[in-house]
């Protein structure tokens, strides 16, 4: 059953006030409902700006004001020189501290205090021209880059790792408590996440992979175009109005100017594959339609991944067949029409889409427990335990 | 000065609490130094940036405080009681002069941190981002406001806000979320990492 829209919730979930079990809730909608998705990402966003809000120093003068209004409060107080002596302890203690900070800035040159951890794994990868050592800090807006002969780990904060493979390139954009952001220039590299949904971004030049908590290889090559590949859990492809949901399993393409391809999993046939590959990136109509032919026909009820992506993405005598297609492996929900669908109604295609699910996940769970698990228990502060339950 | 005021927070326990009871006014001062930006940051935020105005009301909200500490008995939070004094405060001042004034109408705060502004455009693409959201909140209706003050300037929880407040953690998430809704509405624009120094 399709569960109840999560958008209430939304503040209480980025500030970590839902219990585990609510969390849990709350992760599984979001996959599955593209309104809340969109009401998450606007709340998200308000989050970020309000954390921006300076607090405002007082005016020195105010003491000097109110003090006098205390005169006649005034008691002398067996407590009295005890309050001067910790008022004289926090002055000294503020100086002493002032001045380690000061030392201490003027040592960084005033970097970034925003960094992540990076392993070396093989070779002399670099974070802008100097080679690092065993360990490095990755600042925002740093670049690590790896060469033939090179590797390296990131720890993202404390929700996951990220293996950068030989001749990569990629730059540290944010790291916040609401949102890790890196950039993935060229190269490959693999991603362990057991943060909640929507916390890790990686831009490409051709489309965002936002985590939805899971394991992935985020492929681009010198064009710009990219590659992905789910090994666990979900990832969603982004760039503008153009959303591909991959779950594991499944790879999909990215071109630049054009975003994210359509979904599609590993094991589907080679001539579906490759009808496919038409459809996403192919300009002539003609070749296109027949290209969706050889594909309706290769199609099994696994590959309603592919087909439901395709149905926004086709129109006409085409989405009718696609849509046939896949009402002859999985009928719609009750409330669930073929009026709705072809009209790409966003809550029919939900309600649709969560039905479909079961033949997506072969474990059967629209999202793997052991990812759900993870995540969980990180967001509960236990983060060390959660090696125990990742998948290797 | 953010750091001073910490360890004084650091620093206030029963005994100070006790002591300004006891009208002890070196106790009262470390309650101030440790209190003043945070009730100082509310008070100008919510009568829309007026700076002498804010002035004026932490001057009474503490004056009252010092009266009024004799009647904490310690059944909730020191903080919890002190915010709501604050909060009755700024609320009573907004119906003696029958409406909030809009942000900007009056001489408005400079920020705390302008004089550490640096040459780095990234530094200034944040002063930037942080001056725009402190209009957005100012336009804020004030049940949005407070909330989002009492969260990102005194770092309460859901239930200590609603303590704060008199109403539930469920009004305090649902008003939260319209008035962070409202804020990313009013700043789309800056929906993009150029305006964040990226």
């Amino acid at each position: 059953m399709f569960s109840k829209h999560v958008t209430k919730d939304i503040s209480a979930y980025c500030h970590g006030e839902l219990s585990a079990e609510e969390s849990g809730r709350f992760a599984e909608h979001i996959i599955s409902c593209a309104d809340c998705r969109s009401k998450f990402d606007e709340i998200k966003f308000g989050v970020k700006l309000a954390e921006q809000l300076p607090q405002v120093e007082a005016p020195e003068s105010l003491w000097a004001n109110i003090r006098p209004s205390l005169g006649l409060e005034r008691k002398i107080s067996s407590l009295r020189l005890q309050w001067h002596t910790r008022v004289v302890a926090v002055a000294a203690v503020f100086v002493v501290i002032g001045g380690l900070g000061i030392w201490w800035l003027w040592g960084r040159g005033f970097k970034n205090k925003s960094f992540w951890e990076v392993q070396q794994l093989a070779g002399a990868p670099r974070i802008g021209s100097e080679r690092i050592g065993k360990q490095a800090r990755l600042g925002v807006g740093e670049w690590l880059e790896t060469d033939a002969s090179s590797r390296a780990q990131i720890a993202v904060g404390s929700i996951g790792t990220v293996d950068i493979d030989e001749n990569t390139r990629v730059r540290l954009l944010e790291t916040q408590p609401t949102e890790h952001r890196l950039e993935l220039a060229r190269g490959k590299m693999s991603a362990m996440i057991w943060a909640p949904p929507r916390l890790f971004f990686v831009d490409t030049p051709s489309a965002v992979a936002a985590d939805l908590g899971c394991a992935y290889t985020l492929e681009v090559d010198d064009q710009g175009a990219g590659l992905l590949r789910v090994t666990s859990g979900w990832v969603a492809l982004e760039l503008k109005d153009r959303e591909s949901f991959v779950p594991a399993g499944a790879v999909c393409e990215t071109r630049p100017g054009v975003g994210p391809g359509t979904p599609y999993f590993e094991d589907a046939p080679a001539t579906f594959r490759a009808a496919l590959e038409k459809i996403d990136f192919e300009q002539d109509p003609s070749v296109r339609s027949a290209a969706l032919d050889s594909m309706l026909n290769e199609a099994r009820a696994r590959d309603t991944l592919t087909l439901w992506h395709l149905l926004a993405r086709v129109e006409g005598a085409d989405r009718v067949r696609v849509y046939d297609k896949m009402a002859a492996f999985v009928p719609p929900p009750a409330g669930v029409t073929r009026e709705g669908i072809l009209e790409l109604n966003q809550e029919m295609l939900d309600r649709w889409k969560y039905e479909l699910e079961l033949n997506w996940n072969r474990s059967g769970s629209v999202l793997p427990k052991v990812v759900a698990d993870g995540y969980f228990r990180v967001k509960n502060g236990v983060s060390r335990r959660l090696k125990e339950v990742a998948p290797r | 000065m953010e750091q001073r005021a910490l360890m004084a927070q650091q620093l206030i326990d029963g005994s100070v609490i006790e002591a300004c009871q006891q009208g002890d006014r070196d106790a009262f001062q470390l309650l101030f130094e440790a209190y003043k930006d945070k009730v100082f940051s509310i008070a100008v935020y919510s009568i829309g940036g007026d700076r002498a105005l804010a002035d004026d009301v932490t001057q009474q909200i503490f004056l009252k405080l010092f009266t009024a500490i004799r009647q904490f008995r310690g059944e909730s939070e020191f903080t919890t009681w002190l915010y709501r004094l604050v909060v009755n405060a700024c609320l009573d001042e907004r119906r003696r002069r029958k409406r909030w004034l809009p942000w900007g109408e009056t001489e408005t705060v400079a920020m705390s941190s302008s004089g550490d502004r640096k040459p780095q455009e990234k530094q200034f693409a944040r002063l930037e981002v942080a001056e725009a959201v402190r209009e957005a909140i100012g336009e804020l209706k004030p049940k949005f406001r407070l909330p989002i003050l009492l969260k990102y300037i005194e770092g309460l929880s859901y239930e200590e806000i609603a303590t704060v407040m008199g109403c539930s953690k469920g009004t305090v998430a649902s008003r939260l979320n319209r008035g962070h809704s409202q804020l990313a509405k009013t700043l789309s624009h800056l929906n993009n990492p150029a305006n964040w120094g990226e």
